[in-house]
């Protein structure tokens, strides 16, 4: 059977939220006013259908031509016009731990938060940011009942997870979207031990920018795992764009930011501004990242802290390898051990080389995400020798090697990626056609923020292509059995109107990076998810494990509101 | 019918047995590295066999567990592919390719090329040029040029420009923004 509701993957499903969203959402109040130092001089005039001009450096000069604009569809903030008293103060994210067969109850409701000195509403599970964090063992299966309780339909997608299809979360494939009122119980099996993350697939670039994300830690039944460390911290990653007076509103219709994605000014940890940690001397803490990002990939520096990468999405790497950082784009994890052996105070900090257009410059951007405070007293046990020693897995070695020899296969489909506009204001596609005489591989900060806010998923396209037919987005009709090894070639093609990196997701299955440029990748681990630098190609190895109806899309949330998406089918 | 079993065979999808490691095959040479990021190698006609000399510098992302290889500054860690044609070789020294910055106030030294005019380096600036020098000896801690350059290039990031004095921005003085 052929996949028969490919259009509605996109088109149903934007038509009938957008529609629902601009229902239920209060008006945008009138144009506001912001005279903080990130308001670039001369945007201070008012603003039209309750949007804020979006903050900019003060240094950049505006482009001539769109100094009034504003994006072409209305102004949504959750909770507009309601007093933030209203709604209950988030807490923490608090670990539940679950055996097979027990059951959560999540309700996806309102909450405030205190950011950056602003009062704001926004959204949470079970009024946690992140949502709480679900630890099962591998094998089981955990029963969450979702009860929706925001203005806007959600699903929660289980982001990683082989799960039954049924309860993969993708609005009007798998389920019905959850009105505001409603429930739904999702029957989370879990055959991979890891760390995978869970996230709405409704308006991602609202719901999930707004907190609507957290953890599902899978533990494996093998003590000897990951190696010997001393604790373990959650650390997930995001950003928030915000100016003087609090959260920059979303678009309501459409997506705003379709060019770039959504890049925060606001960086969090564990939806914190200013998290801090405290270790003991010799200290081996093993952390577990994830970027829940709209757009923005990070460069996690460990403040000098020797830094020991050991898995990644879907397990762990074939052997540990050590390494300055740790870059992780949206929706990636990456598991990382580090070794605290200098008392003192460490920043752990987003280290990147950001673009400046109008300069024709790259520059150096460090960002604290969070402090650490090392104390003198030593920890015990001491594990100085055992993080001294990199690790080869060889269960992770047996099991990928069954598949090397469809590495060389050729390829049996191809994917390109590009992007088609209409209807951008004239003087964003002058600049653009001649700012894009070179473009990053890419792309760690909003070098064009006013071009890029003015971009709504209704003037962009983003496409994903498959080369053999032609066929685009929803349009492609791809069709496997259970048991098929799918090698899938992407090519980011640098020649469009503005080429992008792309974190590309493929749902409900797991695959294998083999190479990047045709150099074979020389220490691989199951992902559910990679970064698609642009003009490269990348091969992958999908192995069809999982029977269903099932998404791939870029991860960056205004790039799948703009139609960068298809599904596939894998029979019985 | 047979052809068609054959097509059939080589373009469906595989299905997976386990195989023996012994049957492993090396990933296949079909990609070729990015054309958009490459570094064309202009001669300078400065030595004799060069009038003709082409190359060029194939960039790709060093080893990394992340796909994407950065520097501890966050820049780009490439390597460098240097190939070049259409040139004798010399009858005296050693043909060593560099890299530096655009200011040219760091160099970083790629290597000496070998038989085949070719080279492989590792290098750490998002923006840099790539010069193929005539040095009188294969010096591997020599930490910058000596002898005359044959070939140059500029990495993709060079055309990265600034906007200020022109364009959209024609109001914009350039020297405002420290350009003369």
């Amino acid at each position: 059977m052929r996949f028969a509701r490919r259009k509605p993957v996109r088109s149903g499903l934007l038509a009938v939220l957008a529609g629902l969203l601009f229902a239920c959402v209060a008006p945008a109040p009138a144009a506001a006013q912001d005279t903080t130092m990130t308001m670039h001089m001369g945007h201070d005039m008012g603003m039209g259908a309750g949007w804020r001009m979006v903050p900019m450096d003060p240094n950049m000069p505006m482009l001539p031509g769109i100094e009034m604009e504003v994006p072409p569809v209305g102004a949504f903030l959750p909770g507009e016009g309601m007093d933030p008293a209203m709604f209950p103060e988030a807490h923490p994210s608090e670990m539940v731990r679950m055996a097979d067969g027990d059951t959560l109850d999540i309700a996806v409701s309102m909450v405030r938060r205190t950011l950056h000195g602003h009062e704001v509403v926004m959204y949470g599970y079970n009024g946690q940011y992140p949502g709480p964090l679900i630890q099962a063992p591998k094998d089981a299966t955990v029963v969450v009942r979702v009860t929706n309780e925001i203005q806007m339909p959600t699903t929660i997608h289980w982001h990683g997870v082989r799960i039954d299809n049924r309860f993969d979360g993708v609005p009007d494939v798998t389920q019905a979207p959850i009105q505001q009122g409603e429930s739904f119980t999702y029957q989370v099996n879990v055959p991979d031990a890891g760390m995978f993350w869970y996230h709405p697939h409704v308006r991602e670039d609202v719901q999930q920018d707004l907190g609507l994300f957290g953890n599902l830690l899978v533990t494996s039944p093998d003590p000897d795992y990951y190696g010997p460390a001393h604790r373990e911290e959650i650390f997930v990653v995001d950003d928030i764009l915000m100016d003087g007076q609090g959260l920059l509103p979303w678009g309501k219709e459409a997506p705003t930011h379709s060019l770039m994605g959504r890049f925060g000014n606001v960086m969090m940890v564990n939806g914190q501004t200013d998290y801090r940690l405290t270790a003991k001397k010799g200290e081996v803490v093993r952390f577990y990242l994830t970027d829940v990002a709209n757009t923005r990939t990070f460069n996690v520096v460990f403040g000098g802290a020797k830094t020991k990468i050991v898995a990644s999405d879907v397990g762990r790497f074939e052997h540990e390898q050590w390494v300055h950082s740790v870059l992780i784009a949206p929706a990636e994890r990456y598991v990382a051990d580090v070794r605290f052996e200098e008392p003192g105070v460490h920043a752990i900090t987003n280290v990147v080389q950001a673009v400046n257009h109008f300069a024709g410059t790259f520059y150096p951007e460090v960002d604290t995400l969070a402090l650490v405070t090392v104390s003198d007293e030593e920890a015990t046990p001491d594990l100085r020798e055992a993080f001294a020693t990199l690790r080869r897995n060889d269960e992770v070695v047996e099991d990928i090697e069954r598949y090397r020899p469809l590495f060389d296969k050729a390829p049996d489909h191809e994917l390109e990626t590009t992007v088609r506009v209409s209807g951008l204001p004239i003087p964003i596609v002058l600049a653009m056609e001649m700012d894009t005489l070179y473009v990053p591989p890419m792309e760690f900060n909003d070098a064009m923020p006013m071009m890029n806010w003015l971009s709504t998923a209704e003037q962009v396209t983003w496409i994903l292509r498959d080369r053999a037919t032609g066929a685009e987005n929803g349009d492609i009709h791809w069709k496997f059995k259970v048991g098929d090894v799918v090698k899938i070639r992407i090519f980011n093609n640098p020649k469009s109107f503005h080429p992008m990196n792309h974190p590309f997701h493929i749902h409900g299955q797991r695959f294998l990076v083999t190479s990047m440029d045709g150099v074979p990748n020389d220490n691989l681990v199951w992902k559910d998810t990679a970064i698609v630098p642009v003009g490269t190609t990348m091969d992958i190895l999908v192995e069809m494990s999982n029977p269903g109806t099932w998404m791939a899309h870029c991860h960056i949330a205004e790039h799948l509101h703009s139609g960068m998406m298809f599904s596939f089918v894998v029979e019985e | 019918m047979m052809l068609l079993l054959a097509t059939l065979a080589f373009t469906a999808p595989a299905r997976i047995d386990p195989v023996p490691a012994a049957l492993f095959c090396a990933v296949p040479d079909d990609v070729d590295p990015p054309a958009y990021y490459a570094v064309d190698l202009v001669t300078t006609k400065r030595l004799p066999g060069t009038g003709h000399a082409e190359g060029t510098g194939h960039v790709t992302f060093a080893s990394s567990p992340f796909g994407v290889a950065l520097a501890p500054d966050g820049s780009y860690l490439y390597d460098v592919a240097i190939q070049l044609h259409d040139m004798g070789k010399p009858d005296a020294g050693v043909l060593v390719a560099w890299a530096t910055t655009t200011q040219v106030d760091q160099v970083q030294r790629l290597g000496a090329l070998d038989e085949s005019l070719s080279v492989r380096g590792q290098v750490t600036w998002n923006k840099f040029l790539v010069v193929v020098t005539l040095e009188p000896t294969d010096d591997a801690a020599a930490t910058a040029w000596t002898g005359p350059i044959a070939l140059r290039g500029m990495s993709r990031s060079g055309m990265m420009h600034t906007m200020a004095g022109h364009g959209p921005f024609q109001q914009e003085l350039c020297a405002k923004y420290g350009y003369r």
